[in-house]
């Protein structure tokens, strides 16, 4: 029992990646789902467990698209490592982009990142050459999961590269999991709640912060190089403003401070996103609105929301029985 | 030699647009220690608005009065209906509810004028260019260059010279010093913010002649304006101004000579200014 509580998110990740085929009716919509999820953990690893809103999230979904196209492509190398070159290629590049930024607190380190995000655009704007400037890189292979010259899965088919990104997805997850239940993730949670108190302690708050920046791009840039594979082309929009701001707004509906929001926020976004733009194509500003809403009275998101809701159909024993169960939980950390 | 110093000269031209761009964002986060994420969206609204009343048969000249104006209101009535209820918020929900609003406002400029650009053509008396010696200006931009400048030295009295002035400046060190003077700080919250859009919705309806009008303006000039108070110090007006024409001059100066590089050459700028002095050219340390 003690166990089933402790992986409790997990399993519900794993319920998810296997309920989404049969509510969604498309491979490449699932797909699109867990991809972004990824991308929207990462970004919640900053935000929810480190205090810092990042605008920069694009620059490593679309630098991971482009590191797994052109290694594809140029490199021919096969999944993993071109899955492995993407999230290196997303680490490093977070690791410069936080040395600068983190440096700076509160609102001066959001712009920076935004900053940065332009900058990255305006880069891969203007390296036509390598890629493709408005038109992205195109025609890349998405090659089978194959070990010593064995196929151990194809991924021809969406449903096919489903079950792959689905099996990745799962498994970055129970890790980041991992990392926010552990020592490192309680300190980052210790320097989103009072940051001063923290370095008095004794902690090197930029380390840490560096730390979560260089996870956080090496699981976007993950989620980049997936989605060039899925899509057969690394778009130049991967790397826009609009990508930045779609994973946090994504983050941030799903709500904050728990891995398992982000699932929810990326579900929400894409397949309400999916359905909407097919009846308005400016459904946009729908969102827009419902960020107005999440920012004035719904502050914990989607994963808030729907806690307040059980909370009130739960009956008072079972409140009880919970606050034993948490204390019992937070004992066993 | 004379192409360089042309580029110097339009570089000026356009950094002082960028001031105006730039300067109402600082002079909000000063006060109200508020990062505004819609001040592109102000930007956009004063292009397109400008654009419209041009239109609509209005002279250029009253659509620089009106655009602004009628974007300031628009400004007060967020910040007094909606604004002022979440300053005791932590900030990032100050960004998430900007980012909405910009999100809304682009949506909504895309659904009535379309997702492509437009040109605006200056006024006649404006076109064409001047001649100093062999040295050749257009002559709209020498125009924006006086209204900025014009702009620069009204907000430079404004902010040293009057009461309103002195009470944003005591404001930005301490609100609750200025709210025990017995002065209507909310008020006055109201007024700078209204103030930053319309010198915002200016610099857009300025802007519009020069670069046309397209709904995604409103991104590219929150990138920039964030670029030009990182290298001027965020609250500071000279750091708006300085960063501003630094920022024009960079641009224009490397579209001469790598024009594929001339945007990305100013977020280079920025790296470079933030290794040296990581609060800004004028910023406090935060």
């Amino acid at each position: 029992m003690k166990n089933f509580v402790h992986y409790r998110f997990t399993l519900l990740v794993i319920a998810t990646v296997l309920i989404l085929p049969l509510i969604v009716s498309s491979g490449t919509l699932a797909t699109e789902v867990l991809i972004f999820a990824l991308a929207a953990l990462g970004c919640n690893l900053l935000l929810g467990y480190t205090g810092l809103m990042s605008f920069g999230q694009g620059i490593f979904l679309g630098l991971g698209s482009y590191a797994t196209g052109l290694s594809l492509l140029h490199l021919h190398v096969s999944l993993l490592p071109s899955l492995l070159i993407a999230m290196l290629v997303g680490a490093i590049v977070a690791l410069a982009v936080g040395w600068f930024s983190i440096r700076q607190r509160g609102t001066y380190f959001v712009m920076l990142t935004l900053a940065f995000a332009q900058m990255f655009y305006f880069l891969a704007y203007t390296l036509k050459d390598i890629t493709g400037g408005d038109n992205g890189l195109l025609n890349i292979p998405r090659p089978n999961l194959s070990l010593l010259g064995m196929t151990l899965l194809p991924t021809t088919t969406p449903w096919q590269y489903y079950s792959f990104v689905a099996v990745v997805f799962v498994l970055m997850f129970w890790l980041l999991q991992r990392v926010v239940d552990s020592v490192l993730g309680q300190t980052l949670l210790a320097i989103r709640e009072n940051e001063t108190r923290a370095a008095a302690v004794g902690y090197n708050i930029t380390l840490f912060k560096l730390a979560a920046f260089v996870l956080s791009g090496a699981v976007t840039g993950l989620a980049g190089g997936l989605h060039a594979m899925m899509t057969g082309i690394a778009p130049l929009s991967n790397i826009e403003y609009h990508a930045s701001e779609s994973i946090l707004i994504m983050t941030v509906i799903g709500g904050t401070g728990n891995l398992f929001a982000s699932v929810l926020g990326a579900a929400f976004y894409v397949l309400i996103g999916n359905w909407l733009s097919s009846l308005w194509p400016r459904w946009l500003m729908l969102l827009g609105f419902l960020l107005i809403a999440v920012s004035l009275y719904m502050h914990k998101g989607l994963y808030g929301l729907a806690q307040s809701i059980l909370q009130r159909l739960k009956r008072p024993r079972a409140d009880a029985v919970e606050a034993v169960n948490s204390v019992a939980s937070k004992e066993t950390h | 030699m004379n192409i360089y110093l042309l580029q110097v000269a339009n570089g000026i031209g356009i950094g002082m647009l960028y001031f105006l761009l730039a300067v109402g964002l600082s002079i909000v986060f000063g006060l109200l220690r508020f990062v505004n994420f819609s001040h592109g969206a102000f930007y956009l609204l004063g292009a397109y608005f400008s654009f419209q009343l041009g239109q609509m048969g209005l002279s250029f000249w009253w659509s620089l009065l009106v655009a602004p104006l009628v974007i300031g209101l628009f400004a007060w009535i967020v910040e007094k209906f909606v604004l002022r209820h979440i300053y005791a918020l932590p900030h990032h929900f100050h960004i998430l509810f900007t980012v909405g609003l910009a999100l809304v406002v682009q949506e909504a400029v895309i659904s009535y004028w379309g997702p492509l650009g437009n040109n605006i053509s200056p006024p006649d008396i404006l076109q064409g260019v001047v001649m100093f010696g062999d040295f050749i200006f257009p002559k709209y931009r020498l125009f924006v260059i006086a209204v900025t400048a014009v702009m620069a030295l009204l907000l430079w009295w404004v902010l040293e010279g009057t009461r309103l002035g002195a009470i944003v400046r005591a404001g930005s060190e301490s609100t609750e010093m200025v709210s025990l003077l017995g002065l209507n700080i909310d008020r006055i919250f109201s007024l700078v913010f209204a103030l930053g859009a319309i010198t915002a919705g200016l610099a857009g309806a300025l802007a519009a002649p020069i670069r046309g009008v397209d709904p995604f303006m409103g991104v590219e000039a929150l990138g920039i304006a964030f670029v030009v108070v990182v290298i001027g110090g965020l609250g500071s007006f000279f750091g708006a101004l300085a960063g501003g024409i630094l920022v024009g001059i960079v641009q224009s100066l490397m579209s001469t000579i790598w024009s594929e590089g001339a945007h990305l050459m100013i977020y280079v700028a920025m790296a470079a200014v933030m290794l040296l002095r990581p609060n800004g050219l004028f910023g406090r340390s935060s």
